[in-house]
């Protein structure tokens, strides 16, 4: 095998990674206020200054926080089930497999459609509610979406999660438990033995993969809590977004400020995710890595 | 040794998680065909196909923005796998200068907002002569997609090793040969898996191909969104169903090809059928 | 044999992606590209040459018209009636493409800084402060407006919606497209009451609590809502050269702002959380949780009906006040490769045939001077029937109220967001 053949097949990706960095250095420069397109030609600190000392800010954060974490958690854990599921009921492919596909394909604009469908005070479980005598009018359901629990968002971001994860580690579990799996149970395992002790571990590395990437997206995305969160406090997204459409578009390094908290916080949390879970690795396991 | 206990429990699970993603389906199949839908019905109290005739309308070209869409994420998709078996193979087995950086790089874009990428990127294109073409919108959604294509051909990769081709290679066929006829094979899996993904990620984007694209490169998901946020209902329900069933659609071809090919890999190492 | 087929199919699928891919855009950023073959027309294209060479020159071009997709009817009526009247009278091609006012904003920023002469956007629906916004970062054309014969021939020049856009001067930079007037809906069979000033709404609340609510600010329709009842309260022309400073607008609304906390008690949620959209509203109100909504389209009452979302007793109604009414407009971006077809394009729109299919279609109000109509067009507008349970033309125009200058609406809107929102 030629030296030079590692060179040439990263080729693309470097290609595209130098696209990549240069188009986040150039959007954080924005946020520096530096957009020449508007006259802002000084390069300062004083958006970011503003909005951390915004009082507003803090609540954004716990907002933010608390949906990504909260609904990352479960469904990780619920994600987790799910795959077992597939596997033990030999469901990793065919009919079931596309059931859980579609969760993954639908958008999440759509998913705030039917949220707000179901949960609502005038929504389906409303109804069926009333129709069968617990509550007499629509106030009478309790409220689920807008409220400062974030109730709404979680729920909409568990729907979506919960196959993502299971689809993500399918492949990986069930190629586990197809080898060493069935060589627990041969020499005499429990099937719970053998799931906990072998197979669980053994697939966290994709577990871990997609709870980083469901941890990282729900704290940066803004469609379900832009439409199922409550009015204040709003999500730090969904304050950027409100910063992106003001008419004054001198606003736009706020935009671009906050998302820049937003890309500190997501490091952040990516790195803390990685000191904290580096004693269960295995050295050197290519799957570790990353 | 089957403990029946556990795989019911586990059943029932299955069964209930499907339960709760097919009936937003149904609701959308309903709200496709409602005129009304007031409290406290269980069902639509009037019915109209005003949806179906305003999205179907000859005005909305509804057909060529779609299949122009399908055409510009399927290459995605296809560029997003070929990238990634070459990016995977280095990572995986071979040892060169920069390896953890584009391993990092391979993951960083999850961890930066859309925004930022998008307006950061989109003044450098003007530059390049890449805004407003479908190369450009190609380039920035494989910006998106590669993380997940790296990541499962690594996998993939990695549990196949390398002893397959080195044996072919031992015995005198090619570098390029033993690849194409061992080791391409056994990565049909990934393959598949990884088409589906960066398909379902590359017609699901919408901010990045509205400024990259500019209007010029239409995606069905841009027509789909401006309803969808206005709120009506019907108009929504029935664009994300056919959303849905084209990406279905997709999938379902990618997953029918591959299994014509004659070599698969289930998760044990050495198995293949022989047609 | 299954080599041959696997290096066949990879040549096709890499055949086919060179060909979709196709090239990078045509032209450069500083050399104007030719458009079917005319001249150089945007570079240094001038506005004050004669119209009729205008019209030459917009020949056999396409112009693309960017603005909010979500109105289904309005491209439909884009699509099947304006863009053949254009193509058959001055052989221009319309292209409509749906894209939010922030993101053609962003979109025009963009290539300014990257100093792109020719873009893709022609024609901008816009209005209010994103036209005070794109004007002032140098993003529009103009000005062009009085280029156009038919600005002469049909506008009234002297409306202060003709010459200022949320009390700023337009100069000619946009071309008027169709009004809004903020209206109230409610179902006649469910509250019989029409509110029809503060005082009266405050009962209506009162009597329907927790049935009633508005978009949160900075929704559009919210936004214009909360203003209409901030008129009622305090008077509207101490707006139009207020200061545009946190403090001094806070002191003119504060009798409003002290309804607006009173109200809360009375609304949907107690007022401790408003819907995201107007949409959402909307769709409450159809629903049955909420008996009223409010819309910037004065006539979509009639639409709602003729599609089957209304029930035949939902009527519009307004405060005897008044209530705020704008003008949508049309304007040029300054990096538009087909100026000259736009200027055509827009001066078609803004003439009385095609105001009235707009007026007939989407029941949109026209912006043509009723004087300077011709008494045939003049009956074509007078015999569109609205149907039942909306108001005539002129009762909305006599109290139609003055929208506040541009730069004071978002101050508004912050102010609502602190002192009103769960207080």
């Amino acid at each position: 095998m030629n030296k030079k053949t590692p060179y040439i097949l990263i080729m693309p990706i470097v290609l595209l990674g130098v696209i990549f960095i240069f188009g986040v250095v150039n959007g954080i420069i924005q946020s520096f206020g530096y957009i020449p397109a508007f006259n802002l030609v000084n390069v300062t600190l004083s958006y970011y200054k503003e909005i951390l000392s915004d009082p507003t800010f803090l609540d954004s954060l716990k907002v933010s926080l608390q949906i990504s974490v909260i609904s990352s958690v479960l469904a990780a854990i619920l994600g987790i089930i799910l795959t077992a599921a597939l596997v033990y009921t030999g469901h990793t492919e065919g009919r079931v497999l596309q059931v859980i596909k579609l969760a993954i394909i639908i958008p999440h604009t759509i998913v705030a459609l039917f949220s707000i469908s179901i949960l609502s005070q005038n929504g389906l479980l409303a109804r069926v509610f009333y129709r069968s005598g617990l509550i007499n009018t629509q106030r009478g359901f309790p409220l689920l979406l807008y409220t400062k629990n974030n109730l709404g968002i979680i729920l909409g971001y568990i729907w979506k999660e919960v196959p993502f994860v299971a689809y993500f580690s399918l492949a990986l579990m069930s190629g586990i438990n197809n080898t060493l799996g069935e060589a627990s149970e041969n020499l005499g395992a429990s099937k719970l033995k053998t799931f906990l002790y072998i197979i669980l571990p053994l697939s966290m590395p994709a577990i871990r993969k997609a709870f980083l990437i469901i941890l990282t997206f729900s704290f940066g995305a803004y469609d379900l809590p832009f439409l199922l969160g409550a009015t204040v406090p709003k999500a730090l997204p969904v304050q950027a977004h409100i910063e992106y459409i003001h008419p004054n578009l001198r606003h736009r390094p706020y935009t671009m400020a906050i998302n820049g908290l937003i890309l500190a916080v997501t490091w952040a949390m990516a790195g803390i995710y990685y000191l904290v879970t580096k004693k269960g690795r295995v050295k050197g396991d290519i799957h570790e890595e990353f | 040794m089957k403990n029946f206990k556990s795989n019911k429990l586990l059943n029932i699970f299955l069964y209930i998680s499907l339960f709760i993603i097919s009936v937003p389906m149904v609701i959308l199949l309903l709200w496709t065909f409602t005129g009304r839908w007031p409290w406290p019905n269980l069902l639509p109290k009037t019915y109209s196909l005003r949806a179906i005739k305003e999205i179907f309308a000859p005005h909305a070209r509804i057909f060529q923005t779609l299949f122009s869409s399908m055409l510009l994420s399927l290459s995605v998709a296809i560029l997003s796998v070929i990238i990634g078996i070459m990016t995977a193979r280095a990572l995986t087995l071979y040892d060169f200068a920069g390896k953890k950086l584009i391993a990092f790089l391979s993951i960083a874009p999850n961890l930066v907002p859309g925004t930022v990428f998008a307006m950061g990127i989109h003044i450098v294109f003007i530059h390049m002569l890449l805004s407003d073409t479908v190369l450009g919108v190609i380039i920035v959604h494989l910006v998106y997609t590669l993380p997940y294509s790296v990541s499962i051909m690594r996998d993939l990769t990695q549990s196949i090793g390398e002893r397959l081709e080195m044996q072919a290679y031992v015995l005198g066929a090619s570098p390029f040969k033993s690849f194409i006829y061992i080791t391409l094979p056994l990565l049909v899996p990934g393959i598949k898996t990884s088409i589906g993904m960066a398909y379902i990620i590359s017609s699901g984007q919408y901010f990045i191909t509205l400024l990259i694209g500019g209007g010029k490169v239409k995606t069905f998901n841009m027509l789909m969104v401006p309803f969808i946020a206005k709120g009506d209902r019907a108009l929504g329900s029935a664009y994300a169903l056919i959303f849905m069933v084209s990406t279905l659609l997709i999938l379902i071809i990618t997953d029918r090809v591959t299994k014509k090919l004659p070599y698969q890999n289930d998760g044990r190492k050495y198995k293949w059928n022989w047609n | 044999m299954n080599s041959k087929r696997f290096i066949s199919l990879l040549s096709t699928i890499i055949i086919a992606l060179l060909l979709i891919t196709g090239c990078g855009r045509e032209g450069s950023i500083s050399k104007p590209p030719g458009d079917n073959g005319m001249e150089a027309v945007s570079q240094g294209f001038n506005p004050d040459t004669d119209f009729d060479q205008i019209l030459e020159e917009a020949k056999g071009n396409t112009v693309n018209f960017y603005g909010w997709g979500g109105d289904e009817d309005r491209n439909k009526w884009l699509r099947q009636t304006v863009a053949p009247i254009l193509k058959e009278k001055y052989d221009i091609t319309l292209e409509v493409v749906g894209m939010d006012i922030d993101d053609i904003l962003a979109k025009l920023a963009g290539e300014k800084q990257a100093g792109l002469e020719q873009g893709t956007i022609d024609m901008i629906w816009i209005n209010g402060e994103n036209f005070y916004s794109a004007k002032e970062n140098d993003l529009l054309f103009g000005p062009f407006i009085e280029k156009l014969p038919n600005f002469e021939k049909y506008i009234d020049s002297e409306d202060e919606e003709i010459k200022y856009d949320f009390g700023f001067p337009i100069e000619g930079y946009e071309a008027p497209y169709g009004r809004a007037q903020m209206v109230f809906i409610n179902d006649s069979a469910i509250t019989g009451e029409t509110p029809r000033n503060t005082d009266e709404f405050m009962e209506y609340c009162k009597k329907y609590e927790g049935k009633v609510t508005y978009p949160a600010l900075p929704d559009f329709t919210g936004s214009a809502f909360v203003r209409t009842l901030i008129h009622d309260i305090v008077g509207h022309e101490q707006f139009s050269d207020m200061e545009a400073d946190k403090e001094v607008v806070k002191k003119a609304i504060e009798p409003a702002l002290e309804y607006l906390r009173e109200l809360n008690k009375y609304l949907w949620n107690q007022g401790k959380t408003f819907p995201a959209t107007s949409g959402e509203v909307d769709n409450m109100f159809e629903d049955g949780e909420l008996v009223m909504t409010m819309s910037y389209g004065s006539y979509s009452v009639a639409v709602g009906k003729e599609k089957g979302i209304y029930s035949n007793t939902v009527r519009t109604f307004i405060f005897d006040r008044g209530t705020v009414g704008n003008t949508n407009y049309i304007a040029i971006a300054k990096n538009s490769p087909n100026k000259a077809a736009a200027m055509v394009a827009i001066n078609a729109i803004i003439s009385a045939e095609i105001q009235a299919t707009q007026f007939e279609e989407l029941r949109t109000l026209p912006i043509v001077s009723y004087d300077k109509l011709t008494d045939e067009e003049k009956a074509r507008f007078d015999n569109v029937d609205m149907g039942e349970g909306v108001l005539p033309q002129d009762e909305l125009l006599d109290k139609r109220l003055p929208e506040m200058p541009a730069n004071i609406v978002p101050i508004v809107e912050e102010i609502w967001l602190e002192e009103v929102v769960g207080k």
